[in-house]
């Protein structure tokens, strides 16, 4: 079981060896190919063309595309992901600073999406056939309707302007020490025995995840019921009911093990998602994260530190599959071929 | 004939849907009538004044006005004309590619089928909102630029979710049957497997238009949508957002625009879901 | 004492639009303690409806609304929930339809087992497996404590259904209650699944419900037997007495619907129609059975006729019963196949592997569907092709029609090879061979009508045949099936499934192929609707003139309609030879398993697959 496992995690992270090949050179072309250009920008604006031209060639923008891939490659491998041209540091060093805070984001607002997808759909579940099932079912498309950057202004508004309840901007309250050893600042402040910056930390951290959570909970909801729903409508079920099982040791005993793997294929594309929603919610939180630094990014076309965010998100996109489908391995018998 | 679109019609989700999306159709339609102001006249004398109801309010800006002195109700109406631009066409280019692919992808298998499927798990290795910021730095921003990007980003979500659909129609011997009288391929596909897809590819256009209208939303947000004279329900709320502790209504309005027009379009397409649900047709219950 | 199961005047109700229809009406039985009872009867019958009854766990929509259902005596419809559960399970067991979604696929079947031993109130882990153990073994199957580990999808549907009988009778329950256990499992593993059932029955005593619509095997398993029609029981009594000599005309008829594997090929009784459906039920009164029924009466149209003794022990629901023995098969339809017409289609050497990628590993196995198949079909010749499901002969027949293509070998069509993928092929194929799919309700595209779906073939490639033509050619094949031409404006889920089969036939007509291959087309009927389409082919190949292969797994209808007959078995043709001969003299040790799976016509008579004393495999 475990050696299929690992085998399967071998195998889809060298199937993801190429799909990263591919996907980091059509990045390169497509931003090789804008009318930027990154030589000039990097200059301070008095520089005149022939300094320019020298920096081209420094920076081998003269060179044919494909080799300059090959450059990029090169570098990439040896962990050198160039230059970051607005803030002049290494975009390596820049992405490995700002994503364990995103990866800190991400995994509390999972837990939250996670745990209110599972009850809402049970609630949801057990309501059929009620009065309260059309209220139920209009209240998710509604919850279904609010992006997670909606969540974040809303929460925002109510939490932080109008009730002032919690903090809603940056990763920990000013003034306070913030430590660096794993990146993961709700560990490093417990390792440095700071419980009030870990306090100051959660605080901070409540608003965004609770958005992000907020709003991919009703796809989790909505498919737990409807995989509910089928699931009631095949024959095992029946039989262990006339095995007098209860209808509570058919739901959990049963039903709930055989609803779970379609909703755990779906949240797996949702957690992907989710991840890289974690840019509009640092945006709006200023959260110091990978997000934001995209966006300053983005604004400034700070080309390299695109290439090396823009390359991060597929890593981490890649990686969340390759775990959601080796969890699905491991509940889904079927799938264990010997 | 009581074709399942017909059939659709008389369920309250799909009629709830429809007309609150012909009441943002007829605003984004008939902005220049229905708004009281042109969206881009600048009132410096009315800069961030409540809705007319509130104290201070004033009657010629009915939701107030914006830190330019802007009237929020035309900037609201000029901004749907904007998103259902959006929501129509990257949705309807975004089912196009996507949709054909599909079609090919699910009906010939093989090798085909390869191909297709590893050009759609590159393509989603990227996530929506990063490969749609990408394009945007690319494209340069514009109310076309959007809708190019998003139809680039989406139409994977068509063309994965149709396969698998069109695999269960291939799979129905009727298909089978149509090619052995005769049929050509493109025959079968168009005659035979097409109209057996037509309701989840009218329910995704309608879920992929709640889609572009939140992608465009978070793109004039971030400020990589359209150009700035353009009013957009996003860049609205990016400006309020400087002065939500003078004009919250400024904030909250374009998100109640967005949440309304999303829900709309989602609301749509599950009631278009349930009820052009084919699996219960064809076995006649 | 009390009888194990007493049913009294049992009424359950189905809600159709804003009317009750009862779908079971006024039934009375009394099962008594080491007794098998069988409930026969055509799908739509309401039998199964009786197991569920016994649970109250019927489908939506459905009540019982009068009557009263005693287990040993007390009554199970006004006991609480709660004491009804407790008995399910322990008292009363369950053997389901369909083992292979009747148990969890994510549960081992260790688990399981052991979740109802624990419920059954053995405490230690260790003492649940053991005694889970020694309970597979009782259900003779192989290396039983390898089996708990395994989960469901890697077990056969014949090992799933004995762990689920081992489960029904470890609580050494007081009645079984067995609906169809073997329909869904292959033929040859009819006789051993109901030989364990058997077994089983007489070590713990129990009253089995065995409800079924073979009425073949009922004679051989049942002490006695209920025949059902449209909700009711027509007949009742000892089983050998009842299906050797039936009282009621339904049973009769059906009888002699049921191609026999004895004696003299006869022609098949036709009953017109078939069963009314719930809707049609609400609005009848009289004799149900009347509309189809041979000897009706002026007066069966009025009268309910009353549930009567005929004989002791024997009841009966009809008016007139005398006249029962009198139903008679029309004269045998001829066969006609001479030796000396040329051969049409014929196979040389054909070779059909598949890859096979399984599950998120995508490990690779190479598969051999077909085996060096060579056979030939000569022109007006019905040719059979038997053997158990997986056995290659759906590869067969998709590799006859073109929707595969041979790895080795070849196909000749009127001596000219089509083996290969092209359009030139595609063309030839599609002028003089066409397929009967099986599966009536997938083969027909539900958004099309039948007019539309009938002469589909003259809308294809750059034929455009205009509305009328089409509308004249429906007509003639509808006519030609057997069928009203009002149907042609309808929709296939407005009919039902027999009628639906026939537009598959008449679809395939439409282009007067000189070859029919039928994949398995009256598998999943009911016997009635069977020899309607048996009849129909018969008379089809009389009026037409077209060559057959005839895939299915059952024998009884091969006899009756193919004068030739291919054996195959894991990929290979392993016998062939004259319908007859093969069959009286089978020479292969897997068509003399398929030829022993059919029980007896005379329910007097022995079935030796069936022999309990015989020594288990």
């Amino acid at each position: 079981m475990i050696a299929t496992v690992i085998t399967l995690i071998a195998r889809r992270l060298l199937a993801a060896i190429p799909i990263l090949l591919i996907v980091s050179a059509l990045l390169f072309c497509l931003l090789r190919t804008l009318p930027v250009d990154p030589a000039a920008m990097s200059l301070p604006p008095n520089a005149t063309i022939a300094e320019i031209e020298a920096k081209r060639r420094e920076m081998g923008l003269d060179r044919p595309l494909p080799e300059q891939y090959v450059i990029w490659l090169h570098g990439a491998l040896h962990g050198d992901l160039g230059q970051s041209i607005q803030l002049r540091r290494p975009a390596g060093s820049l992405v490995t600073a700002t994503l364990p805070a995103t990866i800190q984001l991400a995994v509390a607002a999972m837990v939250i999406a996670g745990a209110l997808g599972f009850g809402g759909g049970l609630l949801l579940f057990h309501l059929r056939g009620t009065m309260l099932e059309p209220v139920a079912d209009l209240v998710s498309i509604l919850l279904l309707s609010i992006p997670e950057f909606l969540w974040g202004l809303i929460l925002l508004f109510v939490f932080g302007v109008l009730l002032r309840a919690l903090p809603f901007t940056g990763e920990v309250a000013p003034g306070l020490p913030v430590p660096h050893i794993s990146g993961f600042l709700l560990i490093d402040s417990l390792l440095i025995g700071h419980p009030d910056v870990f306090y100051s930390a959660c605080r901070h951290l409540v608003l965004p995840a609770t958005a992000l959570g907020l709003a991919f909970s009703p796809t989790i909801m909505r498919v737990l019921r409807s995989s509910l729903f089928d699931v009631y409508h095949e024959e095992y079920i029946q039989q262990a009911r006339l095995r007098g099982l209860s209808e509570r040791q058919v739901l959990l005993g049963h039903a709930l093990k055989n609803a779970a793997l379609p909703t755990l294929t779906l949240a797996g594309v949702q957690f992907g998602i989710l991840f890289s929603g974690t840019l509009l919610v640092e945006v709006i939180y200023s959260y110091p994260g990978m997000g934001n630094l995209m966006v300053d990014a983005v604004r400034n076309a700070d080309l390299p530190l695109i290439q090396a965010i823009g390359l991060t998100y597929c890593i981490v996109v890649l990686l969340i599959n390759t775990a959601v489908d080796s969890l699905y391995l491991v509940l889904n018998p079927k799938l264990r071929v010997r | 004939m009581k074709g399942p679109l017909a059939h659709s019609l008389r369920s309250p989700k799909v009629l709830i849907a429809l007309s609150m999306i012909f009441c943002i159709a007829t605003c984004a339609i008939f902005a220049g009538a229905v708004a009281p102001h042109e969206p881009g006249e600048q009132n410096l004398l009315a800069i961030l004044t409540p809705p007319e109801w509130m104290p201070g309010g004033d009657p010629n800006y009915p939701l107030g006005t914006d830190s330019l002195g802007r009237c929020v109700l035309s900037r609201l109406i000029y901004g749907a004309r904007t998103a259902m631009l959006v929501a129509f066409f990257a949705s309807l280019g975004a089912m196009i590619i996507g949709s054909v692919l599909a079609h090919i992808s699910g009906y010939f298998g093989g090798a085909v089928d390869w191909v297709i499927g590893r050009l759609v798990d590159i393509w989603m290795s990227f996530p929506p909102v990063i490969l749609s910021l990408i394009l945007m730095v690319g494209l340069g921003i514009g109310l076309g630029k959007v809708i190019l990007a998003i139809i680039l980003v989406d139409w994977t979500r068509f063309c994965r979710v149709l396969r698998s659909e069109v695999l269960v129609v291939t799979r129905h011997e009727y298909v089978a049957a149509a090619r052995l009288l005769g049929f050509t391929h493109r025959q079968t596909i168009v005659r035979e497997v097409l109209p057996a897809t037509l309701p989840l590819l009218i329910t995704l256009l309608s879920l992929e238009m709640a889609i572009a209208v939140v992608v465009e939303a978070i793109l004039s947000f971030v400020g990589l949508g359209v150009s700035a004279d353009q009013p957009a329900w996003g860049q609205m709320i990016a400006d309020a957002r400087q002065y939500v502790y003078q004009s919250p209504s400024n904030l909250l309005l374009p998100i109640a625009a967005i949440c309304f027009t999303v829900m709309a379009f989602n609301l749509l397409g599950d009631g278009l879901r349930r009820s052009l649900d084919v699996r219960l047709m064809e076995t006649g219950h | 004492m009390a009888a194990a199961l007493q049913a009294c005047d049992l009424v359950v109700d189905a809600r159709i639009g804003d009317a009750l229809v009862p779908v079971i009406r006024d039934l009375s039985f009394e099962l008594q303690a080491g007794k098998i009872l069988g409930l026969i009867g055509e799908s739509g019958a309401g039998k199964s409806m009786v197991g569920r009854a016994v649970a109250q766990l019927l489908p939506q929509g459905f009540a019982i609304t009068a009557g009263a259902l005693f287990f040993e005596g007390k009554d199970l419809l006004k006991m609480p929930p709660a004491h009804r559960r407790f008995l399910l399970g322990r008292a009363i067991g369950f053997i389901p339809q369909a083992p292979l979604t009747a148990l969890n696929p994510v549960l081992t079947i260790g688990a399981q087992f052991d979740e109802h031993l624990a419920r059954l109130g053995c405490t230690s882990s260790r003492e649940r497996r053991q005694s889970a153990v020694a309970m597979l073994e009782a259900a003779r199957l192989p290396r039983p404590s390898d089996l708990l580990r395994c989960y469901p999808h890697q077990l056969s549907g014949g090992m799933c259904q004995r762990v689920l009988i081992a489960m029904a009778f470890a609580s050494d329950p007081r009645l079984v209650i067995a609906d169809e256990p073997t329909t869904a499992l292959d033929v040859t593993l009819h006789a051993p699944i109901i030989r364990l059932i058997a077994d089983m029955q007489r070590r713990h005593r129990t009253a089995v419900l065995f409800i079924t619509h073979d009425l073949r095997l009922a004679a051989q398993i049942c002490d006695d037997v209920i025949v059902m029609y449209a909700g009711r029981a027509v007949e009742s009594g000892p089983a050998r007495a009842v299906l050797s000599n039936p009282a009621h005309p339904y049973t009769r008829c059906l009888q002699l619907a049921n191609p026999s594997m004895q004696g003299d090929c006869r022609a098949l009784y036709v009953m017109p129609e078939q069963m009314p459906s719930l809707r049609q039920l609400a609005g009848m009164s009289g004799c149900h059975f009347a509309p189809r029924c041979p000897l009706a009466m002026e007066d069966c149209q009025r009268v309910a006729p009353p549930d009567q003794t005929i004989a002791p022990g024997r009841r009966a629901a009809c008016l007139h019963v005398a006249t029962t023995p009198s139903i008679a098969a029309k004269a045998p339809a001829a066969m006609a196949a001479s030796a000396a017409a040329r051969p049409v289609l014929a196979l040389e050497g054909v070779h059909k592997r598949y890859i096979v990628r399984a599950g998120l590993l995508g490990t690779a196995r190479i598969v051999t569907a077909v085996k060096n198949a060579s056979f030939s079909i000569r022109e007006n010749e019905f040719v059979a092709l038997v053997g158990e499901s997986g056995s290659g002969k759906s590869t067969i027949a998709r590799l006859l029609v073109g929707l595969e293509q041979p790895d080795a070998g070849r196909i000749l069509l009127n001596g000219e090879d089509v083996g290969s993928a092209s359009a030139r092929n595609h063309d030839l194929r599609t002028k003089s061979l066409q397929m009967v799919f099986q599966d009536p309700y997938s083969a027909l595209n539900p958004r099309r009508r039948i007019a539309s779906i009938v002469t589909q073939a003259m809308e294809a490639g750059s034929r455009h045949a205009d509305w009328d033509q089409r509308l004249a050619r429906t007509r003639d094949l509808l006519a030609e099936v057997g069928l009203p031409s009002d149907l042609a404006t309808r929709f296939p889920h407005q009919l039902s499934g027999g009628q639906r089969q026939r537009i598959n036939i008449a679809r395939a007509l439409c282009t007067l192929p000189t070859v029919l291959i039928a994949d398995e087309i009256v598998s999943g009927l009911d016997v009635s609707i069977q020899a309607q389409l048996l009849n129909l082919l018969a008379r089809l190949r009389a009026e037409l003139g077209f060559a057959m292969l005839f895939i299915s797994h059952d024998l009884s209808a091969v006899r009756f309609l193919c004068s030739r007959v291919l054996v195959m078995y894991r990929g290979e043709i392993v016998e062939e030879g004259p319908t007859e001969t093969v069959f009286a003299d089978p020479r292969h040790s897997h068509t003399r398993a398929l030829v022993s799976s059919v029980p007896p016509d005379n329910p007097e008579a022995p079935w030796p697959a069936f022999d309990v004393a015989q020594p288990t495999v």
